[in-house]
This record gives C-alpha cells, sequence and structure tokens, in this order.
C-alpha cells in the first residue's frame, strides 16, 4: 500500500469534522469561520461555538485536511480579516471516506430508505 | 451587538492570540450576535483552547515538575538568605529563623545560586509551556503566601519570600524573547551553578532537597545541545502557528 492510501486510510473523520469539510467544501471560495457556521446551523438546524469551529478547523489543519489562512478585512466585519479554509485533497478523501462508510453501514436500514433515487 | 456590551467582548478576546481574535471578533460582528452570545462564544473558545494545552505532557511538567516544587524550595532559599543577611549585617537574630552559621561568602555564595536557580527555573517553565505561564506562576506564589502565613516574619520585610520571583520572571521574559540559549552559555551557567553548590555542600551550608534545583539548569545544556544539531529546522517550526498551537508551547 502506498503511503498517499496509507495515509488515507488512517484518517476516520468525526461527524462535526465531516459536517465543517462538507460545508467548507460547498462554500468554496468564500469559505471562512462565520459562513462555515451559518452553514452548518442553517443545515443542521443546531447551534454552533465558535470554541468548537475553531477548535474543529485547527485540529483538521493539523491534520491537513484543511488549509487557512487570513484573508481580507470587510466593514461588516469592523475592519476584522477573515480566516479563509479551503479543503485539500487529503481532506476530500477524508470526507469521501466517511460518506461512503456512512452509507455502507446504512445499508438496510429502516430510517436509510429515503435515498437518492429511491422513491419509496 | 450593542456598545455598551462590546468593550467587554474585546476584553475577553483579548486571552486569544491575535490571528484568532481578529478572525473571531470579526465573525461575531458580522454574524451580528448578541454580548452574551458573544462572551460565551469566547470564553467557550479560550476554555477549548486551555483544555487542549493540558493534554500535553509539558504544562503539567512546568506546572508540578518545575514551578511548584522550585517555588518551594526557593522560597525557603530566599527566606535563608534574607535571614543571613540581617543576621550578618543587622545582628538580628531569632531561633525560629532559618541561618546557621554562614559568613559573607557563604551569603554570597547563596544569592548567587538564589539568582542562578530562580532564572534557570524560569527559563525552563517558560520553554515547556509558555500557553500556561499563568497556571505555573500561581503555582510559584503559592508557597511565597503559605510561607507568610505560617511563618513569623517579624524585623523581616514582607517581600523576602518573593526575592526569587524577579530572577524567575527575568528567565521567562528571556526564554519567550530568544527561543535559544547558547551552549557555551547554559554550560558555563552549569559549571559555575554545581560547583558552587559543591562549595556550599562540602561548608554544611546547603540543604539535600537544593540539589533537586540543579536539574533546570543542567536541562538547559542538554536543550542548548538538542537545538543546535537541530539548527534553522526546530526555530522554523517552533515559529509555525500550527506547531505552536498542537505542540502547547
Amino acid at each position: 500500500m502506498s503511503n498517499y492510501y496509507y495515509n488515507v486510510f488512517l484518517i476516520m473523520l468525526g461527524e462535526f469534522e465531516y459536517l465543517l469539510i462538507t460545508a467548507a467544501a460547498g462554500l468554496g471560495e468564500n469559505a471562512y469561520g462565520a459562513a462555515i457556521r451559518e452553514e452548518i446551523e442553517a443545515t443542521t438546524d443546531r447551534r454552533c461555538s465558535m470554541g468548537a469551529l475553531y477548535t474543529t478547523i485547527d485540529r483538521l489543519e493539523a491534520k491537513g485536511l484543511l488549509k487557512t489562512w487570513m484573508g481580507e478585512a470587510t466593514p461588516q466585519r469592523g475592519g476584522r480579516a477573515k480566516r479563509m479554509v479551503r479543503v485539500t485533497s487529503k481532506g476530500v478523501h477524508a470526507a469521501k471516506e466517511f460518506y461512503d462508510a456512512v452509507m455502507r453501514v446504512s445499508h438496510g436500514a429502516s430510517w436509510a430508505g429515503h435515498r437518492a433515487g429511491n422513491s419509496s | 451587538m450593542t456598545g455598551i456590551g462590546w468593550p467587554l467582548v474585546d476584553l475577553a478576546s483579548r486571552l486569544l492570540d491575535r490571528d484568532e481574535r481578529e478572525a473571531v471578533v470579526g465573525d461575531l460582528l458580522e454574524a451580528n450576535e448578541t454580548t452574551w452570545q458573544a462572551l460565551l462564544n469566547v470564553f467557550g473558545l479560550v476554555l477549548r483552547r486551555q483544555a487542549l494545552l493540558w493534554k500535553q505532557l509539558s504544562p503539567w511538567l512546568a506546572a508540578f515538575g518545575v514551578a511548584l516544587p522550585s517555588s518551594y524550595l526557593l522560597t525557603y532559599v530566599s527566606l535563608s538568605v534574607s535571614c543571613t543577611y540581617q543576621r550578618l549585617v543587622y545582628h538580628r537574630f531569632a531561633p525560629c529563623w532559618p541561618t546557621g552559621h554562614e559568613g559573607f561568602l557563604l551569603l554570597l555564595c547563596h544569592i548567587i545560586l538564589l539568582i542562578a536557580w530562580s532564572w534557570a527555573g524560569g527559563l525552563v517553565v517558560g520553554a515547556l509551556s509558555r500557553r500556561t505561564l499563568w497556571v505555573s506562576a500561581a503555582f510559584c506564589v503559592f508557597p511565597c503566601v503559605f510561607c507568610l502565613a505560617a511563618f513569623p516574619l517579624e524585623f523581616l520585610p514582607k517581600l523576602c519570600p518573593f526575592l526569587f520571583l524577579l530572577p524567575a520572571i527575568l528567565g521567562v521574559r528571556h526564554r519567550l524573547r530568544n527561543p535559544r540559549i547558547s551552549l557555551n552559555s547554559a554550560f558555563l551557567l552549569a559549571v559555575t551553578t554545581t560547583a558552587l553548590m559543591i562549595f556550599a555542600w562540602s561548608n554544611d551550608a546547603l540543604w539535600i532537597l537544593n540539589w533537586a534545583l540543579i536539574w533546570p539548569v543542567w536541562y538547559l545544556v542538554a536543550t542548548a545541545r538538542k537545538s543546535g544539531q537541530e539548527g534553522n529546522t526546530e526555530s522554523w517550526r517552533m515559529g509555525h502557528p500550527t506547531y505552536t498551537r498542537m505542540s502547547g508551547r
């Protein structure tokens, strides 16, 4: 097994890590703290604290699944810079692994009937 | 966010790193959070950051391996030096004072040792865990306060048990400003300190437990040697934000 696959398969995301990566990937170039938080809250209908958000971003960045940098400042933010986020290719693979694992383990579960392409 | 609550949030956010403060406060403003929610978010992040640091070994080592035991011993040495000074200069003496037969030479030796031990201890605490310094500082002050409460210190200035704090603070400050100490300086400090300790010990003027204070001095030699071998790689890593966050330094 090559080092690349070894690294990818070793990383199993947590639920919130997966949500964060998915939200950041969906936002693309506009992914930063407040936007990711808003996306997660809107999708899950749950509160997302800054503590959970930023410590998870740091953890994912340390694992090489995200890359962050300080972006531009806007008047809407009181002239403060954004912490921009980009999902790395390793992050994309880890998220896909997590998604596939969830789909596989959910196969046959009673609540997994309403899947895409399944009208019943 | 209201104008009244804003200074509170701004103040609380100072517990965060500069870049993180910038991003978090900007996010809170953009989300138009209430003051209460903003404060909860900021304190929540600060608590999580501190909790993460304590998952590493180094903050525990700094607080319980260096700060607490060293400050206990150094408080006693500070007191002993003050009492010896009072006896030699002002001819004041009380039976309960921790002073013995020392003359001016041994007093000078003790003063130099007190400075060297405290400075090296502060430097090691700063090196082990910069971000949990406030806990280590609290552990340093605790034995001093206990000493003030437990011992009768008539004729002695109330600051006597705190004598070691100034060199210790200077040691921490030095570490924060200069991540490296040269091998030659560290070695010179270690050899001088050891020689003075042997001198004091041979004159029956050193408590056996004070030998424990020698390890931060030699730790500096070991780390100076290691950083010299690692060269520029380590200094780059230590300045990197992710390394700093993950290593808890």
